[in-house]
């Protein structure tokens, strides 16, 4: 499994290179000057030229890149245009905000879909299938930012149980910071959820068609036995590959439900990093969003085997 | 309160940076869309960092509420009559945020270091780039300080107040590092810069010893008396958001809203819109190097289909004034001969157009989502010029994209706001200028240079009044862009609030309460 796993790593480097070129390349030909919306308007010629030449926007794009990429090798993503700080220490302590909040919502999604999913193939065609089947397509189907926003109308104004705007981080205050993630956190859950008891469900049913399940029955096993001791563990390889997907995108900064609640996170980050063409965040912000993508997927594929014996790391 | 409601409020009490809406009494809680760019001022800013830094620092000089200059940390000054040197005598008793009485020699200090500082963002006005340049700062005494410039210049005061040059702030020497780098402002105004929580928010707290001036607030001269204990802003970038939480009563002051949001909460009695017009430029550009733009007839067509008043009453909701005039409508250059205006005539549009030769080509209005006044301005224009069979089309582009076809020239008509201009002057001198210099010079016109240029130098009230009146007669008649209006500042302040008002886009805290 190591060998596995430092081949993996491995692998890793030139899938890193290839998307560090096409950030780099991709950020630079999105219309628009940082210089510009720096000075806005009250720049005239020579002083565009000025900013220009101290951001190093006047030298060759295969220069920039390649002074960009040999700082990147020594750890250093460089410093933000917009407040100067630098982009390493802005995308971990952003990337902190964003994970707290993912990993709860991802794995209460997980908790509360899987088993619907699977209750819900348990009882294919019946009306409680049909309500799961209906709730579950509602909510994937429903935009994060209309969700996010009923949720802090009908929690945080109307009722006034929670803090409708504001951020406490949990390494400050644990009971506060908890509070001020439970509605961005439930319009995760409530949008993750949806998609995942689909998926549940659907490899559920491919699962209890196969013939050791038929076999299982005819044993004369309970229904609970067949649906949790043969079926659930097989059902659920599907389901982990695409928790692994959804953990890797969402972790890579969920800029709409951040922005609604006022949250810090990494997605709010390259969001105003994009609109201020703050090049050396955009960068860093995507090469570090594309690492955690590859790590989240070998932890996936590493843990696969846990639920199908079929598959082995190697 | 209920006992949940009661525990849920222990809990965020307890919370490092307070819970707003839970925050404890005499503190108001006022929305920024975006964290401030730095805490610096002057340096690596934007117009929300001067907002809020300019309640923490002061410069020897400030705006008063027409435009014209007031005392500040200086008691007064005069001009010598080469008009090169300026002594400024300094007010007693003025104390920095660490107590320490503020002298000339930090005056001339806390001038040098900015002035020379490269990122400095008003250099140009001072290092002879631009206008003037300052030859030396001097302290001949605790109580003067003396600067001269290498030739006149009549604006060096409205320069040094500008809040984009962040007022030319006088800071304390220990704002620095050891190493000469910025720690955080220590300077004399009636708030003191708090805790910062990058991308969260920060407080601003009252300055006990701040040296009171003046009998009522004027612009950022004036009397600034604090009256509550701190100011808190937080990062909402969305605005439902920030209404809901106005709403909830997380929120006191939102100092910039949408015109649209704000006519829904004009008529709600828990909350006072204010909005007043700033010496920013709403506008319709017109690129006057195109082969079709660049015909005066064609010009006067456009703006002939247009009707101004109407656009502007629609894109404001109500609450914008329409000004044809470069010279804000707030401005006291603003005469009755500044407000002569374009003629709407639809009737007259086709015998402008003949005369243009114009034979139903395309015309692209750029526009941008970024701000609501200038996409609907695009919308309801292509919608009269197509009335009156002018065929335009509106192309919409990502803000950032926008200003680089600003920057380089290349559009045929462009929405777009101009920044606040302090000073009529400084509103001609941004449109004017050579295309072949400057490609996001607007209106090219060597005489009409000539005169910004001597508006600029001229420091008598009555000659300036002069030169800006046979501008806007030039204006008129060459369009070389369509003045709408100014730029409109809407901000909503709760019912827990009294005194907030808003002025030149600015929210300024001092004068305003807070119950509870």
């Amino acid at each position: 499994m190591l060998k596995f796993a430092f081949s993996r790593l491995l692998s890793a480097i030139p899938t890193l290179f290839i998307v560090s070129v096409a950030v780099f390349g991709l950020v630079r030909l999105i219309p628009g000057d940082p210089a510009s919306l720096m000075l806005g308007d009250l720049a005239d010629a020579d002083m565009l030229a000025e900013a220009r030449s101290a951001m190093g926007l006047d030298r060759p794009i295969p220069v920039q890149f390649a002074l960009w990429l040999g700082n990147v090798v020594q750890g250093d993503l460089g410093r933000s245009v917009l407040n100067g700080q630098p982009v390493l220490d802005l995308v971990l302590q952003r990337f902190a905000t964003s994970a707290q909040m993912v990993l709860i919502a991802v794995g209460l999604a997980v908790l509360i879909a899987v088993p619907l999913g699977m209750i819900a193939a348990w009882r294919q065609n019946s009306g409680l299938d049909l309500a799961i089947v209906a709730l579950s397509t509602l909510l994937l189907s429903v935009p994060t930012f209309w969700l996010g926003l009923m949720i802090l109308l009908a929690l945080g104004l109307k009722l006034g149980w929670l803090p409708v705007l504001g951020y406490v981080s949990i390494a400050d205050n644990a009971a506060a910071g908890l509070v001020y993630l439970i509605m961005p956190v439930l319009t995760l859950v409530l949008h993750e959820a949806g998609i995942i008891v689909r998926m549940a469900r659907a490899s559920t049913l491919d699962v209890l068609r196969l013939d050791y399940i038929t076999h299982a029955r005819a044993k004369g096993l309970s229904e609970s036995a067949v649906l949790l001791r043969h079926a659930a563990r097989n059902a659920f390889g599907p389901t982990w590959t695409l928790i692994g997907l959804i953990l890797g995108n969402l972790l890579g900064g969920v800029a709409v439900v951040e922005t609604v609640f006022t949250i810090p996170g990494l997605g709010r980050l390259i969001v105003d990093a994009i609109y201020a063409r703050d090049y050396a965040v955009v960068q860093g912000c995507l090469l570090f969003v594309a690492f955690t993508y590859l790590l989240v997927n070998l932890l996936v594929d590493l843990l696969y085997p846990l639920f199908d014996p079929r598959v082995t790391a190697e | 309160m209920s006992l949940s409601r009661s525990l849920l409020c222990a809990f965020l009490s307890s919370a490092s940076f307070a819970v707003p809406g839970l925050a404890a009494a005499n503190t108001l809680t006022v929305q920024i869309t975006a964290d401030i760019r730095s805490s610096q001022p002057g340096i690596n800013r934007d117009a929300g960092t001067d907002s809020v830094l300019l309640n923490v620092v002061e410069g020897l000089v400030a705006a008063g509420e027409d435009g014209e200059i007031r005392p500040m940390l200086a008691s007064g000054w005069t001009v010598s009559e080469d008009g090169r040197t300026y002594t400024f005598s300094l007010r007693e008793g003025v104390k920095f945020h660490n107590g320490a009485t503020m002298t000339a020699d930090d005056v001339r200090w806390s001038l040098e270091k900015l002035l020379r500082d490269p990122e400095y963002s008003c250099k140009a006005f001072f290092d002879g780039s631009r206008d003037a340049k300052v030859e030396s700062i001097t302290a001949p005494d605790a109580k003067t300080v003396v600067i001269t410039l290498d030739r006149p210049d009549a604006m060096l005061l409205k320069y040094m107040a500008q809040a984009q040059c962040g007022s030319t702030a006088i800071v304390h020497r220990d704002s620095f590092n050891p190493d000469g780098t910025w720690k955080a402002p220590i300077a004399t105004g009636p708030f003191v810069f708090g805790t910062w929580k990058r991308s969260e928010g920060l407080v601003l707290t009252k300055f006990a010893d701040y040296a009171i001036t003046g009998d009522k607030p004027d612009g950022y001269g004036g009397r600034k008396e604090v009256l509550v204990d701190e100011v808190k802003y937080v990062v909402v970038p969305d605005t439902a958001t920030a209404v809901a939480g106005l709403r909830s009563g997380a929120l006191d002051v939102l100092p910039y809203l949408p015109p649209s949001e704000a006519a829904k909460l004009k008529d709600d009695k828990d909350f006072t819109v204010v909005a007043a017009p700033h010496g920013g430029l709403v506008t319709m550009l017109f690129q006057t190097a195109d082969p079709l733009m660049s015909n005066v007839a064609m010009r006067r067509a456009v703006v002939a289909a247009l009707d101004t008043p109407q656009i502007v009453e629609s894109v404001t909701y109500g609450l914008g004034v329409p000004n044809n005039s470069l010279v804000a409508s707030a401005s006291r250059y603003h005469t009755a001969a500044q407000d002569k205006g374009y003629i709407h005539d639809p009737s007259a549009v086709p015998a402008l157009l003949q005369e243009a030769g114009y034979k139903g080509e395309t015309i692209n209005i750029l526009t941008n989502r970024r701000s609501a006044i200038n996409y609907d301005t695009a919308v309801i224009a292509q919608a009269m010029l197509q009335a009156a069979g002018i065929n335009a089309e509106i192309e919409v582009l990502e803000w950032a994209s926008q200003l680089d076809r600003f920057n380089s020239g290349k559009y045929q008509i462009m929405a777009f706001n101009y920044s606040n201009r302090s000073d009529p002057a400084l509103a001609f001198q941004t449109v004017v200028g050579s295309k072949a210099k400057n490609a996001n010079a607007v209106w090219d016109d060597p005489a009409v240079g000539e005169r910004v240029n001597a508006a600029l130098q001229e420091a008598d009230p009555a000659k300036r009044q002069a030169i800006f009146d046979d501008l806007h007669a030039r204006f008129l008649d060459q369009v070389p862009l369509v003045m709408l209006a100014n730029g409109l500042d809407v901000g909503v302040s709760g019912p827990r609030v009294t005194g907030y008002r808003t002025w030149q886009g600015f929210a300024r805290f001092w004068g305003v309460s807070h119950s509870e």
